[in-house]
């Protein structure tokens, strides 16, 4: 395992990783397929170990442009908007910057851990998740988003709803019909959550930036380097619990087939508002906050892993194409490759452990290539940023619609921003969209129609529970923040 | 006291209110019904024992309608308020609105500027429309230093078309007539 050949695919595709991740057109999962054609020749091992490693790079630098820019590379980037951006503005990038590298870190090693001792408990306990889990769930990660977005808790839900909406256009999963598609052909397949995404978060920034006076150089010019604010070990340690927390959620929710990195790094931001002594400062650059989201998007890559090697299900986009890679090297990943091959396993769990432990240096690294970026002319930089989401929207799926789509939605994405409407309950209300519903409609389905079955099961009522809370809590809190403004 | 204060809060969140919100929030608030009305027609849609095509939509729609009219309600409510108390609603100066005009023209032709760039770059291809989209986009933006005027386009492209249509060969549209075979000399 500890050949030299095995390092070096783990630099390679751990930044290859990192700067697919990073860039706002190219997903993570993207990222990965396309090294997929450089991994045909390799061993299997070797193979695997650049693949790991790009994977848990892409979710790593999605969030380094949304620190940096503003711009999130991943939508499970978009907390990390909401609290590195903030403090990037106020000067803190280099903090920003190192809260994320470690706790990143932190988290990825822990979810290794528990994937290597884990495995067959995770695996059972994704199991036992039924459509009425999942609706729960989903609605869960929907109500954490709109509560604390920050701003208008009723926006927060009205934005939610749009994207919910926004997520039936197209033809119906169950029953096959066209909806909302007005008779175009654009609309059939759906709106594509990454076209969205770049549209509503990455071309709207664009334009939103374009109202400040013209600049020469970027914003963050004052930004020197890493070495500007060193990580204080002390923060860590008082944030442990929050950490800890994180990881765990994220390495749970990344093992559920269909939940990954986003919700995740969604339901630990949640969590950590609500459990915080500075609930106030959460959208204005919380650190426990940032620290929650980080560990628990790359907690959820050791979690997805371990469904995807114990049940040969994937846990999350980017897996899903590493079962194609699994295919091509004629391995079937599933319980019978633990008896089989085991080191191919073990050597998939070695991988990801040193992995996480070089990204913290790959991301260094990383950081210091999109810092050159800034030495750019700002006017140059918008446009790179925009042709750079027009690529990436054409690479989806090659059809000049999808940039139609990806427009349209950079205009709605400004006019949300100017009325107050958060964006990010939107995307995460197109992404959770269709899970919500298919969910909800199997649950009625199963239950004959009744809808109690939702609160009857132990754990789905457990997570509605916590769904309204997060809804009702940011409400009662309120009040308080009202009194001292008022008196 | 609880519900009492969970209203106030609702109504008085957020700061100042402007005409224009009042207007997007009703413009909001027609959008969702005329999607509800639109998803009446799915509800027909549906296997035996199924809730159908229209339900969720209609679930969801009905809840977004019930909340933007409560926003636009409060919003109303904080709008008279404050016309009450201040006696007009912010008075901008000449100087401040002439400068948001510009603004907003400035961002207007921004977006048309890119939606023309989408529209013609199945014609002439991604090189060339790329090209002129930053240098346009940048001359929008207000940069005058004809160093970069000059270079950033060509650079700029360069570095993309060789990144992404050659490295990555990412298929970018090759453009029509003597364009495309200017494109398959590059890619």
């Amino acid at each position: 395992m500890l050949l030299p050949q095995n390092l070096l695919a783990i630099c390679m595709g751990g930044l290859w990783g990192i700067i697919a991740g990073a860039l706002p057109g190219i997903s993570t999962s993207m990222g990965v397929v396309l090294l997929l054609p450089f991994t045909y020749s390799m061993s299997p091992i070797t193979a695997f170990t650049m693949l790991v490693s790009a994977y848990c790079g892409g979710i790593t630098g999605g969030s380094i442009t949304a620190v940096l820019f503003g711009i999130p590379g991943e939508p499970s980037a978009v907390p990390t908007v909401m609290e590195g951006y903030s403090l990037a503005k106020k000067g803190h990038a280099a903090h920003a910057l190192w809260v994320f590298i470690l706790a990143s870190a932190i988290g990825g090693i822990f979810s290794v851990f528990v994937m290597m001792a884990a495995t067959p408990v995770i695996a059972n306990f994704a199991l036992r998740f039924g459509p009425p889990e999942y609706f729960a769930l989903t609605l869960l990660g929907l109500s954490v988003v709109s509560g604390l977005s920050g701003g208008s808790v009723l926006k927060g839900m009205i934005s939610c709803l749009f994207g919910i909406f926004l997520a039936t256009i197209g033809t119906d999963g169950i029953t096959g019909s066209e909806r909302f598609t007005f008779g175009t052909t654009i609309l059939l397949g759906g709106i594509n959550f990454v076209t969205a995404m770049v549209g509503l978060l990455a071309v709207s920034e664009v334009f939103i930036e374009e109202e400040q006076p013209f600049k020469e150089v970027k914003g963050s010019a004052e930004y020197k380097g890493l070495r500007q604010e060193l990580p204080k070990f002390s923060e860590y340690k008082e944030n442990w619990a929050i950490l800890t927390k994180s990881s765990i959620i994220g390495t749970i929710v990344g093992a559920l087939p269909g939940a990954g990195a986003t919700i995740a790094s969604f339901l630990a931001y949640g969590e950590a508002a609500r459990s915080s002594k500075h609930p106030e400062r959460f959208g204005n650059g919380a650190i426990d906050g940032l620290m929650a989201t980080e560990s628990s998007n790359n907690a959820s890559t050791g979690g997805s892993m371990t469904t995807l090697l114990a049940l040969g299900i994937p846990g999350s986009n980017t897996t899903a194409m590493l079962v194609a890679a699994f295919m091509i090297h004629g391995l079937q990943p599933g319980p019978l490759l633990l008896t089989q091959r085991p080191d191919i396993i073990y050597g998939i769990f070695v991988a990801m452990l040193l992995t996480n432990i070089f990204l913290v240096a790959l991301s260094v690294i990383g950081v210091r290539l999109f810092l050159q970026l800034n030495r750019l002319p700002y006017s140059v930089f918008s446009a790179v940023i925009m042709i750079l989401c027009v690529i990436g929207a054409f690479g989806l799926s090659n059809s000049v619609d999808d940039l139609y789509v990806m427009f349209a939605f950079g205009v709605i994405g400004y006019g949300m921003r100017k009325f107050g409407f958060p964006i990010a309950p939107a995307v995460l209300g197109l992404v959770l969209g269709d899970l919500a519903e298919l969910s909800l409609r199997r649950s009625l389905l199963l239950s004959l129609g009744n809808p109690l079955i939702l609160v009857s099961r132990p754990l789905s009522a457990i997570l509605l529970f916590f769904a309204a809370l997060s809804i009702l809590y940011p409400l009662f809190k309120k009040p308080s923040v009202l009194k001292d403004v008022e008196m | 006291m609880r519900r009492g204060s969970l209203l106030r809060t609702f109504l008085t969140e957020g700061a100042f209110m402007k005409k224009g919100e009042i207007i997007a929030n009703f413009v909001i608030v027609l959008f969702f019904i005329f999607l509800f009305i639109c998803s009446f027609q799915l509800r027909q849609v549906k296997r035996f024992g199924e809730v159908g095509s229209g339900f969720w939509p209609m679930l969801t729609l009905a809840l977004a309608i019930l909340l933007s009219l409560i926003m636009l309600l409060s919003n109303l409510i904080k709008y008279n308020r404050e016309k009450k108390q201040t006696g007009s609603v912010e008075p901008t100066s000449a100087e401040a609105k002439v400068e948001i005009k510009n603004l907003r023209k400035k961002i207007a032709l921004s977006m048309v500027f890119l939606l023309f760039y989408i529209i013609i770059m199945p014609w002439i291809g991604f090189i060339l429309a790329t090209f002129l989209y930053i240098l346009g986009f940048i001359l929008l933006l207000g940069e005058r230093r004809k160093l970069v005027l000059i270079l950033s386009p060509v650079l700029a492209t360069a570095l993309i078309v060789i990144i992404f249509a050659k490295f990555i060969a990412i298929p970018v549209p090759k453009g029509v007539g003597i364009f495309a075979a200017l494109s398959r000399l590059v890619y």
